[in-house]
């Protein structure tokens, strides 16, 4: 037993290091910017950027949508296939993990064959257009996050018979899924919604290919112009990552808490 | 010299002692039963001979060799778990032979072994199958069989039909324990069910609070049982606090009325007294031989299937009772003024005989 | 069972109220029918945005300009320079994936197996979280900040060991550069899949094989890993999956001096390099077919790894 407590902690000590030196790197380089001394420099020019304001509203907007539309498509499918079409789950599963499996590059060089000006669909043709495209597309790179969240979320409760309770009273299809199923997995949903979040905030491929500035791309912008800022913006990046994290088990917590009393 | 000898045994988690001194000789082909509330360190005792658990004090030895220093693997136990630990990814055959393999038993001999469990089991042709493809009852029959197969000095069973159906329960306490017999394995069974531990055992350890409150055989336990903790954990009764009268001839009195317990009685006159009745000892009607009578009003009829129970209240006092059902003798209504009779041989003695 | 379906006031789901008034023998032959209609929009949605883009990237691959079937574009690549570039993101892709898996492995292990205080597992788990999305750009600025010609680590490594890290060979714009950066996404992503699994070996199953005589080696040997060899290779191929189509990390790390499959796809459709636009079909279906191939290798493993699981 002790030989293996040992064992166990040397590796959870080369971990640390080697997760933690490259964010010592990075915070360390991003306060260089001053010749001989350690500042906030690098921070205060990306801060009064404007376009890091621009591109940074941009994929938080971008962000918000997605989740809005990830919540629409994913939440009443799943529940429909848990309450019936438990036979047709395999496959649902299987489509939602579809985004892992295929590269990225490979479905936005679809969507612009698929949807370019000369196409039924020609979404590429408009700049609303093009917006409402990478917001589908960011749908469905967050599909498996969201199917996965919120699918577990609903085996935690019975979903049938809290269906069936709430038909019972007179409610309506979008009474039980908004009022009577969402506050029961709304631990699961905003689980799904944040690391959604974190997703499209750094997302490149898509923005980049559909040419539109969101905050990814101008990350790669910066990167190749800039010395000093980048490391601030990735230390910045990394630090929303982390935030969007911690409320995930943060809520995944006071869910347990709430349960616990049943 | 006993085959199993636990001695004082002790087991504490940081401050909390969750076995207290426990002691407990065991014969060669004995099964005991470790009864009493969940907590109550029956689980422990039963780890701590497995080897899962370190002991902080005592012994626990096996034909005369102290086995606390060594490891579960080098015990030569059985074990039978809670929920059916049998190894998902094996199947039946591979299952009860996983000790025969580890053991380094050949081939053809373990293949042997293997199907003679089966049979033992009744499940001769089930052994291609996997966990997941057998009920609930199949598989602790398996994991029986995983257990036995390596022929183990002992056999521990930790609460193993606790998960199944009731009916099934029912039916696999008697296979296990006809296994048992046909075996002559020594075994311990621990369990929270009083008519398990009555029902299977040749004696049963009552255990509450890290302490053996009683050992005896199941009737002693029914009958005379050691302490309030005992009685009231065991089977259904109805508690009176009575006061000694004449210890010698065995008068009691409780509630103003005088009961001939026909036995003297270890008490000083004037003594307080905690007696019981079973609800069988409590007969609606009058009826030869229950010399005390009372009238009495049955508050809470419930039908049982074979049995009814009544709680019926008299002079203030409740008494629980049990009478056979009889297809042309309905039950008293509740409200109904009826007649309890009982025998003050029958009443128990809590703490004495 | 047709008590279920009950108007509701708001009349929330059109398809459903209307086969309630409907008459009630067409009813029952309707349900089928309805309760495919319950997830069309999840269908209809993931048959536009990825199933239909994806197929018209495989039939793109094979149609000639003026409409017939062609193999000539899927021929370019055989070309020796986008060989070369598939060979070193299948091998990225593999290294990254098989060393991940195993560490990732063996840190779940360590957490939930191996005696580490439970106040460990926690934080670890959400900063796996975290470090497996620090993907992509981010995370080359800091591993060009900490290990670069110039980075934290290389400078530390000199000033105070006397040690020069580039002198060894060592070159994070390189193939084991790339792999060292990828396994910052790649272990934590493997640490949050294989934990439930680890999580789910039962302690029943290690006391019972205890008891039955085996070591502990043992019991990895015969319960515990075949019980987990389902998930590891669901790990191993996401994992294969996500290193194969990581390009925002190997873009920002290496410009395009790197020359791997994704990258080169991306400059094409970008159409910063080449103009050739079927190459661009050749190297996408090229990509598709090596996911394909690893995921279908992984079923194949799986199944034989799971037959005692229903």
């Amino acid at each position: 037993m002790t030989s293996s407590r040992i064992w166990s902690w040397v590796a959870f000590g080369l971990g640390v290091a080697y997760f933690l030196l490259p964010l010592v790197g990075m915070f360390e380089f991003s306060l260089r910017a001053r010749r001989g001394e350690y500042s906030f420099d690098a921070y205060a020019s990306v801060l009064g950027d404007p376009q890091f304001r621009t591109t940074f509203a941009y994929s938080v907007t971008m962000a918000l949508v997605t989740i809005l539309l990830g919540v629409l498509i994913v939440l009443p499918t799943a529940f429909w296939v848990r309450l019936r079409m438990p036979r047709l789950r395999p496959l649902v599963e299987f489509i939602t993990l579809l985004p892992l499996v295929i590269p990225v590059v490979v479905i936005a060089f679809g969507y612009i064959r698929l949807y370019n000006t000369s196409s039924i669909l020609p979404l590429t043709g408009s700049v609303m257009g093009t917006n409402v495209l990478l917001a589908l597309g960011y749908a469905s790179l967050s599909l498996p996050y969201m199917y996965r969240a919120i699918d577990t979320g609903l085996r935690t409760i019975d979903v049938p018979t809290l269906t069936e309770a709430a038909q019972s009273l007179g409610a309506g299809w979008a009474t039980i899924l908004g009022r009577v199923i969402l506050p029961n997995v709304l631990g699961a949903v905003l689980s799904g919604a944040f690391l959604t979040f974190a997703i499209v905030l750094g997302e490149y491929v898509f923005a980049a290919l559909l040419n539109r500035p969101a905050f990814g791309p101008y990350m790669v912008w910066i990167s190749g112009n800039r010395a000093y800022e980048p490391a601030a913006l990735a230390v910045i990046a990394f630090a929303i990552t982390w935030a969007c994290m911690g409320l995930i088990s943060l809520v995944s917590r006071t869910q347990k808490h709430t349960r616990a009393r049943s | 010299m006993p085959y199993l000898d636990i001695s004082h045994l002790e087991k504490s988690f940081g401050t909390n002692r969750v076995v207290k001194d426990f002691s407990l000789p065991i014969e060669k082909g004995e099964f005991v039963s470790l009864l009493g509330p969940s907590g109550c360190g029956k689980t422990t005792v039963l780890r701590m001979v497995a080897g899962f658990e370190t002991p902080s004090a005592g012994a626990i030895r096996i034909e005369g060799k102290d086995v606390v220093p060594l490891r579960p693997n080098q015990r030569n136990i059985g074990m039978v778990f809670q929920a059916y630990a049998l190894f998902p990814n094996l199947t039946v055959a591979q299952n009860v032979g996983f000790g025969l393999k580890i053991a380094g038993v050949a081939a053809a001999e373990s293949r042997a072994r293997v199907q003679e469990m089966l049979e033992l089991i009744g499940l001769p042709e089930m052994g291609g199958r996997y966990p997941f493809q057998l009920s609930g009852g199949q598989q602790q029959r398996v994991a029986l069989a995983r257990a036995l197969a390596p022929r183990p000095r002992v056999l521990l069973l930790d609460e193993p039909l606790s998960a199944l159906d009731a009916k099934v329960r029912v039916r696999l306490r008697g296979e296990i324990r006809e296994i048992q017999r046909r075996l002559g394995i020594t075994t311990i069974f621990v369990t929270h069910d009083q008519e398990e531990a009555l029902s299977i055992s040749d004696r049963v350890v009552v255990m509450n609070a890290g302490i053996a409150d009683q050992v005896g055989t199941p009737f002693e336990i029914y009958n005379h049982p050691a302490s309030p903790f005992v009685a009231s954990f065991v089977g259904t009764l109805t508690p009176f606090e009575a006061t000694v009268v004449d210890p010698a001839a065995g008068t009691v009195m409780s509630g103003g009325l005088t009961m001939n317990l026909g036995r003297a009685l270890a008490a000083q006159a004037g003594a307080s007294l905690p007696i019981a009745l079973r609800p069988e000892a409590v007969h609606l009607g009058r009826a030869s031989g229950r010399e005390i009578v009372l009238p009495a009003t049955a508050r809470e009829v419930e039908f049982l299937g074979s049995v009814i129970r009544i709680r019926a209240e008299a002079g203030g006092q409740a008494f629980l009772l049990d009478t056979f059902n009889r297809h042309d003798a309905p039950p008293p209504q509740p409200g109904e003024p009826v007649e309890i009779s009982f025998s003050g041989r029958d009443v128990v003695v809590i703490g004495g005989r | 069972m047709t008590s279920r379906v009950r108007p509701g006031p708001g009349g929330a789901d059109p398809h459903v109220d209307g086969a309630v008034r409907a008459p009630r023998s067409s009813r029952r032959d309707l349900r089928p029918a309805l309760n495919w209609l319950g997830i069309a929009p999840f269908l209809i949605f993931a048959l536009l945005f990825l199933l239909l883009p994806t197929l018209n990237i495989v039939l793109g691959a094979f149609r000639s300009p003026e409409g017939g079937m062609t193999l000539d574009h899927v021929a370019k690549l055989f070309a020796p320079s986008i060989l070369k570039a598939f060979w070193t993101s299948i091998r990225i892709s593999l290294f990254s994936a098989l060393l991940g898996g195993l560490l990732g492995f063996l840190i779940a292990l360590a957490m939930t197996h191996g005696g580490l205080p439970r106040a460990v597992r926690d934080p670890l788990l959400t900063f796996s979280g975290v470090a497996s999305n620090f993907a992509g750009v981010p995370l080359a600025f800091a591993f060009i900040a900490t290990l670069g010609r110039l980075g934290f680590v290389t400078v530390l490594l000199r000033d105070w060991l006397g040690f020069n890290l580039y002198a060894t060979g060592f070159n994070l714009l390189s193939f084991w550069g790339l792999v060292l950066v990828y396994l910052y996404f790649q272990i934590p992503l493997a640490v949050l899949i294989i934990t439930p699994a680890l999580d789910g070996l039962r302690r029943e199953w290690r006391e019972a094989a205890e008891i039955l005589g085996a070591t502990g080696a043992q019991y990895w040997r015969m319960v515990a890993l075949p019980i987990l060899t389902p998930a590891f290779l669901g790990t191993i191929a996401l994992l294969f999956a996500n290193a194969f189509g990581a390009v925002a990390t190997a873009i920002a790390l290496t410009g395009s001096s790197l020359s791997i499959a994704p990258i080169i796809l991306f400059a094409q459709i970008r159409g910063d390099v080449l103009q050739d636009p079927s190459l661009g079909y050749a190297i996408a279906f090229g990509m598709i077919a090596v996911t394909g191939i690893a995921n279908i290798i992984y079923i194949v493993l799986r199944t034989r790894a799971e037959r005692w699981i229903k």
